[in-house]
């Protein structure tokens, strides 16, 4: 990482956002870049690429999700959606768009920084990084495929595994109902999401110290699932 | 049917039995000629049921004086007659609305045959007692069998008597129970020589005929069979719905043929009798049209339309065939639908078709397969069967042939006379030959005939030899005659062929013209309006008549349109089109329901159900063709009803869905605009608690400023819901004070001095004003909620205008912005509801925060205090709005004024 601050371009179309996100960030360490619509977004990103973005869904000139979509094209930083809590599908088709997360409105300073890093080590962390999870008493072995729980192996099937290590390796991210099928079970189940309701209670009744309570596997509710290993 | 499967109940009989539910019970006193003891027997009977308890009411009881039936009629309550008058007389005919409206258990009705007065609503009894048992009340009756209407060619055959009055045969089929009132016909002369039969004035002189022992014999034996017969059919009845297999003729299927002379209706009435017999076998009655040979005349037309009417009534379906050659036609149709007995009529052929084999009688024999053919001769002519009108126009439309030929063949022969000299008389043959033909290619084979008899004479006796006489010469001459002959026969019968199928296939090019133009106007028909009135024009073209269209509102039957325009209706009329509505069947002229009166509605049946009512005025010369094209139009115009009005639906929900989008974007709105400066304070706020050491002042001293801010706007908002709430609920209540506008206004802009900016807010307020009776918190905030929205839409550094002025009667406040104004087209909604929300983005222009709800706010509280307000805009050339608060100085009426 250069010495320079990690840019962040936040496209909002409300001045008061603007108002106050630009301070938290400065003072979190980052350089805040301002954009009011999704055109003058999408220019900035094009002339001098950020190390990331926060984008709001609801912006006048475009809608979020095509924005999105045309910044995918030719960005491939983390970017971070601001939405509102009742627009489930918006969130849902982000994030399949290529989102990296979101937050949901009205939102604490401190919880739009940490998805923001988690997505820029993500980002940063090709295939292969950190092979070995630790969170809490779990310890998750990526490249021999080993799961321990207080030192003691847990047996998981070949597709609870599947499961467990996308989510690790996503860890701190949501990663939609889609995106978790698509990539265990195959796009031809990308709608079954009653499959991964049975293996991720399985993984839960396994891995978690209280299931009915997970710390480490968490709903977001109609959204997908987020491993949590802080 | 097999007879391994099991045997199920019949679904038609069934059907039969379950329309017969929930009507009254028919029971008809049959007997064989007046005097039998029909009446007696039947109020014995109900005079037995009143004292077992039952609920008897006479309706009608004509007791022609005789004691015996009078003291019958002690202890039964009869029905007072209503009064008609007819012709000057008073005639005293049964009262059907009372009947209906005393609803008794039995209603005993005599003479079912009988007619009732003209301007009666049904023309015949039997039809009274059809609503009476459709109202579910039963009914007694009595009938003699010669009424029955399949009975009448053959009493006439028997007695001599026609018989007017007439029962259709489903009447009687109809009747749940028949009870036949028989005396010999011995005991019955006796009883008519006592002078206990009564017999009318007018039926005096035939009644000794009438009465003659060989003819009561007769319709004693029609009687019995009846009655044995309707008990057959019964039991036939209830074995089919209870799925007995019997005996009963299955497959017999009967084709009556009927032409346009005046034997239609016999060979009907012989088509019912044969159905009859053969256990109700499936009758049709059908016309054959042929396309070169068109029905010609229109009363033929309607003597068929007539006959079809009376078949339909006795039961059978009709139907029209075309084709040239009408033993094929015929024949094709009874193949096809497994006719088994073909009744037609003994038609007086000429040789020439019998020769040639062209006879129908003779085609049918050699070709009918296994059909049997019955033959029926001529039997009482039908009622109106004078000698056609119209057989003299075509002879009147020929004269001009006729004088044509003759002047032609008078031309002829002076060109002949002056070629004469220079040719020989064979050659002159032609000259001759040349007139033939020429007349009868243009006036058809009349005129040719008379051509050629003319131009044989004036050839013969003016050419040829022996010259000046009529004796013909030599041999050949008369081949020559006969070629003219010939010519004539070939060339008239081609033209007059050619120009028939013309004409005919004109006239149904011009239906189908009028057909698809009617379509065509029908389907463009936007609204319901629109559709009934393309649709009775259309009708009324189609009838050559004046036509209505009435359509349903609210329980009743409305005039939806007419043409010509302002056609006005009777009493009468409407009664006539409330009836086809209800009874989905038409009445008034030419049918069986109010005839009298000169319109016919029928009901409009769409796919869905009745669409309304058209009446068209009938023209007494329309033929079967207009009928029909009518009915075809009247199908379509209903379709196109059910279109309209699914249409209105449509728009309704239309609206209705537009109110769901609007509450969507309601709660889209909200989430957005509370959830904006929720995020703003949550924001500012963390910003402050995680990164306060490291934050400028100045940026710390913004965050808080903005978390104020964010506060009072969210408080503002959460004020117009609360605000909104209290109108929409109609919980607001005002409080009424004498107060002085121009504090109201300083408060108001003082409201909202912090988020003016760098406007200038202008103030005209006058030295002196007048107080008003008004709410001053209402006004205040209607004001605040004007300026914010002037804030709002005005650029900053741009005045805004508050003005205060007074007339005669009312206070005025104008509050003007330099704003770039109010479309013209969205000026009359500035003060709906969430407004914003429809605009093409809900959050297009930037700052502008709130769901538009501000001026809503402001229109209901300043009319809660009975005031008004109105919106101009541009006002500065294309720019700035102006909203007028106009409020009365004296109290508004409802509202009492309190003490200054």
């Amino acid at each position: 990482m250069s010495a320079q601050k990690p840019r962040v371009l936040v496209i909002d179309d409300e001045p008061q956002i603007h108002r106050f996100l630009a301070p938290a960030l400065e003072a979190a360490g980052y350089e805040p870049l301002r954009a009011d619509t999704a055109a003058e977004g999408l220019a900035m990103i094009a002339k001098r690429p950020p190390d990331a973005v926060i984008l709001d869904l609801g912006l006048p000139d475009m809608d979020g999700k095509q924005a999105l979509v045309r910044a995918r094209v030719f960005y491939e930083g983390p970017i971070i959606i601001l939405s509102a809590r009742d627009m489930e599908i918006e969130k849902i088709d982000a994030l399949d768009l290529g989102a990296d997360d979101y937050v949901e409105k009205p939102f604490g300073v401190g919880e739009l920084l940490a998805r923001l890093r988690v997505a820029a080590r993500n980002r940063l962390s090709s295939v292969g990084a950190a092979p070995i999870v630790e969170a809490g008493a779990l310890r998750i072995d990526l490249i021999q495929r080993l799961v321990t729980r207080e030192g003691e192996g847990v047996k998981l099937s070949p597709r609870e595994y599947e499961l467990l290590a996308r989510l690790v390796e996503g860890r701190g991210r949501v990663l939609t109902h889609q995106q978790l099928l698509t990539a265990v079970w195959g796009p031809a189940h990308a709608a079954d999401v009653q499959y991964l309701r049975v293996f991720v209670g399985h993984l839960r009744q396994k891995l978690e110290p209280d299931p009915s309570s997970p710390r480490h596997i968490v709903t977001e509710s109609g959204v997908g699932y987020r491993f949590i290993n802080d | 049917m097999t007879h391994d499967e099991p045997i199920r109940p019949d679904p038609d009989a069934l059907l039969a039995h379950a329309r017969g539910q929930g009507r009254g019970r028919l029971k008809v006193y049959l007997g064989m000629a007046p005097g039998v003891g029909k009446t007696f027997e039947m109020l014995s009977a109900g005079g037995r049921r009143k004292r077992e308890g039952e609920d008897v009411v006479v309706g009608v009881v004509e007791t022609h004086g005789r004691r015996e039936t009078e003291d019958l009629l002690e202890g039964l309550e009869v029905l007072p007659r209503r009064p008609v008058e007819y012709r000057g007389r008073q005639l005293l005919e049964f009262d059907l609305d009372s009947a209906l409206a005393r609803k008794p258990g039995l209603l005993l009705v005599d003479e079912y045959a009988h007619s009732n007065a003209p301007g009666s609503r049904h023309p015949k009894r039997w039809q009274d007692v059809e609503e009476l048992l459709a109202a579910g009340i039963d009914v007694w009756t009595t009938l003699n069998v010669q009424h029955l209407e399949s009975l009448v060619d053959v009493v006439w055959k028997v007695t001599g008597v026609r018989v007017r009055e007439t029962v259709p045969d489903s009447a009687l089929s109809a009747a749940d129970e028949i009870e036949l009132a028989d005396l010999t016909p011995a005991e019955l002369r006796e009883r008519l020589h006592a002078g206990k039969v009564y017999v009318p004035e007018t039926a005096r002189l035939a009644s000794d005929n009438f009465f003659k022992p060989e003819n009561l014999t007769a319709l004693r034996e029609m009687a019995l069979r009846r009655a044995a017969q309707t008990v057959d059919d019964q039991m036939v009845g209830a074995m089919r719905r209870q799925g007995i297999e019997g005996p009963w003729a299955a497959g017999e299927r009967i084709l009556v043929l009927i032409a346009g002379d005046g034997t239609a209706g016999a060979l009907v009435r012989a088509g019912r009798r044969l159905a009859d017999l053969m256990k109700d076998a499936p009758w049709t009655v059908a016309h054959v049209e042929r396309p070169n040979r068109p029905t010609g005349d229109a009363r033929s037309a309607r003597r068929i339309a007539e006959a079809f009417k009376a078949a339909e009534q006795l039961g059978a379906t009709t139907v029209v065939l075309t084709g040239d050659d009408v033993p094929t036609a015929v024949l094709a149709f009874a193949g096809r639908n497994n006719v088994t007995q073909i009744v037609m009529g003994k038609s007086p052929d000429s040789l020439w078709r019998v020769v040639t084999g062209r006879s129908l009688d003779y085609a049918l024999l050699r070709r009918s397969g296994g059909a049997a053919l019955h033959f029926v001769g001529p039997g009482a002519p039908d009622a109106d069967s004078a000698e056609p009108a119209s057989a003299k126009g075509r002879k009147a439309g020929d004269g001009v042939g006729y004088l044509g030929a003759v002047t032609l063949v008078a031309a002829m022969s002076g060109l002949a006379a002056l070629l004469d000299r220079y040719t020989t008389g064979a050659d002159l043959g032609m000259i001759f030959l040349a007139s033939v033909l020429i007349a009868g290619l243009a006036w058809g084979l009349r005129p040719a005939l008379l051509a050629a008899t003319a131009a044989i004479a004036c050839y013969n006796f003016f050419f040829l030899e022996p010259r000046f006489t009529f004796v013909i010469g030599h041999a050949t001459d008369i081949l020559t005659f006969a070629i003219f002959i010939a010519v004539a026969g070939a060339t008239g019968w081609l033209t007059g062929r050619v120009r028939d199928q013309a004409r005919l296939s004109s006239r149904r090019a011009s239906a189908v013209t009028a057909l698809l133009a009617a379509s065509r106007r029908l389907s463009a028909a936007a609204t319901l309006q629109d559709a009934a009135q393309a649709l009775a024009e259309q009708a009324s073209a189609a009838a050559a008549g004046r036509s209505v269209v009435l359509l349903p509102k609210a329980e009743d039957l409305i005039l939806a349109a007419s043409a010509p325009a302002a056609v006005a209706l009777t009493t009468a009329d409407m009664t006539a089109a409330r009836w086809a509505w209800d009874k989905r069947e038409a009445a008034g002229a030419g049918t069986g329901t109010l005839p009298q009166i000169g319109w016919t509605f029928r009901p409009l049946i769409g796919v869905r159900g009745r669409a309304g009512v058209a009446g068209v005025e009938v023209d007494p010369r329309g033929g079967l063709d207009e009928e029909r094209l009518v009915a075809a139009l009247l199908d379509q115009g209903a379709v196109a009803l059910e279109r309209a009005e699914l249409a209105a639906a449509t728009v309704e929900n239309e609206a209705l869905r537009r109110s769901d989008k609007l509450r969507a974007a309601l709660l889209n709105s909200i989430s957005h605009d509370l959830r904006t400066p929720l995020s703003t304070v949550m924001g500012a706020a963390t910003t402050l608690i995680d990164y306060d050491p490291t934050l400028k002042p100045e940026t710390r001293a913004d965050l808080l400023v903005s978390i104020r801010e964010e506060a009072e706007r969210l408080n503002r908002y959460v004020g117009d819901l609360l605000d909104m709430t209290r109108l929409e609920g109609g919980a607001l209540t005002t409080r009424t004070e004498w107060t002085d506008v121009r504090d109201v206004l300083a408060g108001a802009i003082r409201r909202v001095e912090r988020r003016l900016g760098h406007r200038a807010v202008v103030r005209d307020f006058p030295a002196e004003l007048s107080a008003a009776p008004l709410d001053q918190s209402l006004l205040e905030q209607a004001v605040v909620n004007i300026l914010e929205n002037a804030i709002e839409y005005s650029p900053d550094g741009l005045p805004i205008e508050v003005a205060v002025y007074e007339d005669r009667a009312n206070v005025v406040i104008s509050i003007e912005d330099e704003g770039p104004g109010i479309p013209k087209v969205d000026i009359e909604r500035v003060f709906e509801r969430f407004r914003r929300l429809e605009e093409p983005s809900d959050r297009a222009p930037k700052d502008r925060k709130g769901a538009g709800l501000g001026l809503s706010i402001a229109k209901g509280f300043v009319e809660a205090m009975g005031g008004r307000i109105a919106a101009a805009s541009p006002i500065h050339g294309a720019r700035g709005t102006r909203i007028l608060i106009s409020l009365r100085k004296a109290p508004p009426a409802p509202m009492p004024a309190e003490s200054p």
